[in-house]
């Protein structure tokens, strides 16, 4: 008896794709989300010009029974300027490709080169905030380097900053509801922060930190909240800064972006933030081989107030 | 060659210092011609140099003169060609022991081999001689190097004589050095204070490069234990809220700038931090948050009509902007570097200072 097996008489197609391509590992991109937005006009040169006035002196001086007019005060202001950068990348593909892949090339390369804008006008937000927004070493961990780990000491120093520098706050409080577990959370800067610093803020939980989950309702959290200390709710993402070993002993510093509203202002050109380029073979050599799909952008980036905005930097509580 | 190949190409005249080329691709294939080598054959002059990137970073393959003088071959197995992609922040070079530092100002630093240069940024870690001295209060601030004694000795300025520093010695556990590889890829932008002068105007020194430009507008953080508080931005006596700034009118060098803040009598600025307070000390720093200027950088003799803004006194890949604008800098291309033959330490592959080199640079399909 002769038992006729996959050994014997085996598939003549070993494989097939499965239905779903799976995902890609993606930072949340934070940055963007707490800035400003500007348009420049086209036509409009390369480099955009915000204007902010300066306070007039309060005239906290009686006029008295002179008759006689105070001295005139000169109106002030201050000017930052930005200049327009422009950003691209893209890939050659050869219609082989497209022609005998199984799977839809040019769909999902569109996909990557979308991410891969979006995600590249993220970093240059950060990069830049890196480079122009002044630093607060924190000081309120106990782990004796410098900069510490966090404190909450820290959180209510850096809030006390921008209070004290009349920035905006992003977001109103959430009054307290009769729920188990929750706490209301009061009014907030916006802190982006590393996701590998969440067991540091797991740590302070009792003194001060309370997670997204713990808020009396949600519905105001944004998807990369991981919770709120005092003043400052906290975002997370694994593409923020961390300039590994570097502190006074050698541990990794993470740069926590703490803002008020309008601190940094990202600009584009006329709708020039976005532009999917595909050009069909049609457009290549002699023989139109090769198709190229690309994205192109345009964006400059400016801190707008400086006074509402601290790099807050630490290290953690271990390694 | 393909269709999408790439090529570049272009000359300029050696300051006998390493030489960064900026492309909009970084070639696999460089070629280098020294004609002032070519035109005046000497002992270790280095006509002709090339590199492939299959050979790796930091080598090149190249003819030179030997003492006859006749060609012979060599070639570079450091310092030679490398490519660079600048675009992201927080990046490195290796960690090097740091054997010995000296309480001085400038402080002289001992590190076998350091292979750094004049104007390279780098930053410090540990600095701690015991547990309670040493000049750990430098960690953290990156530092420009203003003199190199030799390959294991280099230079910073900093207030190093004060009498809460002591000097390193026996190369102390922890104690590290790093070079910052892309220190200025957006300006103008923070600045570390070395030294504070108070007057009628006030003269701030800092650490690295500032690139501020005259008319730049600029607040100052200054936390308490440095002394000049009075010219942080906020708070502000007179009137309550509005930030304080003052305007560059002056720069005297790249890490040195005069400031249009009338600092007379004020609190006199302090480097002599105690080894103590390292832990969770904030550093004293100067920021860029606008400029007056309403035009671009001026033009000068051979220069585009419409030259790009500089950074650190390098021209950007830019557009024209208005001049102090904030700016991006990232970039890509090619280094020829100082390295020398195998054969002939003597040689160097940017040649001597004056000497007219000719590069090509190919990004190739195949």
């Amino acid at each position: 008896m002769s038992i006729t097996t996959t050994s014997g008489l085996g598939p003549m197609i070993l494989q097939s794709l499965a239905p779903a391509m799976l995902y890609v590992p993606t930072p949340t991109m934070n940055y963007i989300t707490i800035c400003d937005k500007v348009s420049m006009p086209a036509n409009g040169g390369t480099t955009c010009r915000f204007m902010r006035p300066r306070a007039l002196t309060p005239p906290t001086i009686q006029l008295g029974n002179s008759g006689i007019d105070p001295a005139a005060q000169v109106p002030q202001r201050d000017i930052i300027d930005a200049q327009m950068a422009f950003f691209g990348t893209g890939c050659i593909i050869n219609e082989q490709v497209i022609l005998q892949d199984q799977e839809g090339v040019l769909a999902w390369v569109s996909q990557r080169l979308a991410v891969a804008m979006r995600q590249a006008e993220d970093l240059i937000l950060r990069d830049y905030i890196l480079s122009a927004a002044s630093e607060i070493n924190a000081a309120g961990g106990s782990n004796g380097d410098n900069p510490t780990n966090l404190g909450v000491s820290d959180f209510s120093l850096v809030a006390a900053t921008l209070d004290t520098n009349n920035a905006y706050k992003f977001m109103s409080g959430i009054e307290g509801m009769d729920r188990f577990g929750t706490g209301p959370v009061r009014s907030s800067y916006f802190m982006l922060s590393s996701t590998e610093l969440q067991p540091d803020f797991d740590a302070l939980t009792g003194s001060g930190f309370l997670s997204q989950w713990q808020y009396p309702a949600n519905t105001s959290a944004l998807p990369s909240e991981y919770g709120n200390v005092f003043n400052i709710r906290i975002l997370t993402s694994s593409e923020a800064p961390v300039a590994r070993g570097v502190s006074a002993n050698s541990r990794d510093v993470y740069y926590n972006t703490v803002v008020g509203k309008q601190a940094v202002t990202h600009i584009n050109q006329d709708g020039f933030s976005m532009n999917l380029i595909y050009r069909d073979p049609y457009y290549s050599g002699m023989l139109a081989q090769n198709a190229t799909l690309a994205v192109k952008f345009a964006q400059a980036q400016a801190i707008t107030q400086d006074t509402a905005i601290r790099n807050l930097l630490c290290t953690r509580a271990g390694n | 060659m393909s269709e999408y190949s790439k090529s570049a190409r272009g000359s300029f005249t050696s300051t006998g210092a390493a030489k960064i080329i900026n492309l909009p691709f970084q070639p696999n294939l460089i070629k280098l011609t020294n004609y002032t080598a070519l035109a005046t054959p000497a002992n270790h002059g280095v006509p002709y140099a090339s590199w492939d990137i299959a050979m790796g970073q930091g080598f090149a393959a190249l003819t030179l003169f030997n003492a006859t003088p006749a060609m012979t071959g060599g070639v570079i197995t450091s310092n030679g060609f490398s490519t660079f992609s600048a675009g992201l922040a927080l990046q490195y070079g290796a960690k090097q022991q740091i054997i010995g530092a000296t309480a001085a100002n400038p402080i002289v630093f001992n590190v076998t081999a350091h292979g750094y240069s004049v104007g390279d940024v780098v930053m410090f870690q540990g600095l701690y001689q015991t547990a309670t001295t040493g000049m750990p209060q430098l960690s953290g601030i990156p530092f420009v190097i203003s003199a190199v004694g030799d390959a294991d000795h280099f230079s910073v300025v900093w207030p190093g004589g004060g009498s809460n520093y002591t000097a390193l010695s026996g190369s102390p556990v922890g104690a590290f050095v790093k070079k910052v590889l892309y220190p200025f890829l957006y300006a103008p932008g923070v600045s570390f204070i070395e030294a504070i002068t108070t007057g009628t105007t006030t003269t701030v020194v800092t650490t690295d490069p500032h690139n501020l430009s005259v008319g730049s507008e600029v607040a100052f953080r200054i936390p308490k234990s440095w002394g000049t508080i009075e010219l942080n931005s906020l708070p502000n006596v007179a009137i309550p809220g509005s930030p304080i700034y003052g305007y560059v009118v002056s720069v005297t060098n790249s890490t040195t700038v005069v400031v249009n803040i009338n600092s007379t009598g004020y609190t006199a600025f302090t480097t002599n931090q105690t080894v103590a307070s390292v832990p969770g000390l904030s550093f004293p720093q100067m920021l860029a948050v606008g400029d007056v200027n309403t035009g671009g950088l001026a033009i000068s003799a051979g220069s585009p009509l419409y030259p790009s803004p500089l950074v650190n006194g390098v021209s950007t890949i830019n557009g024209p902007a208005i001049n102090g604008a904030f700016v991006n800098n990232t970039s890509q291309g090619f280094i020829i570097g100082l390295g020398s033959a195998v054969s002939d330490a003597s040689s160097h592959l940017v040649g001597a200072n004056a000497d007219v080199l000719y590069w090509e640079a190919y990004l190739t399909d195949m």
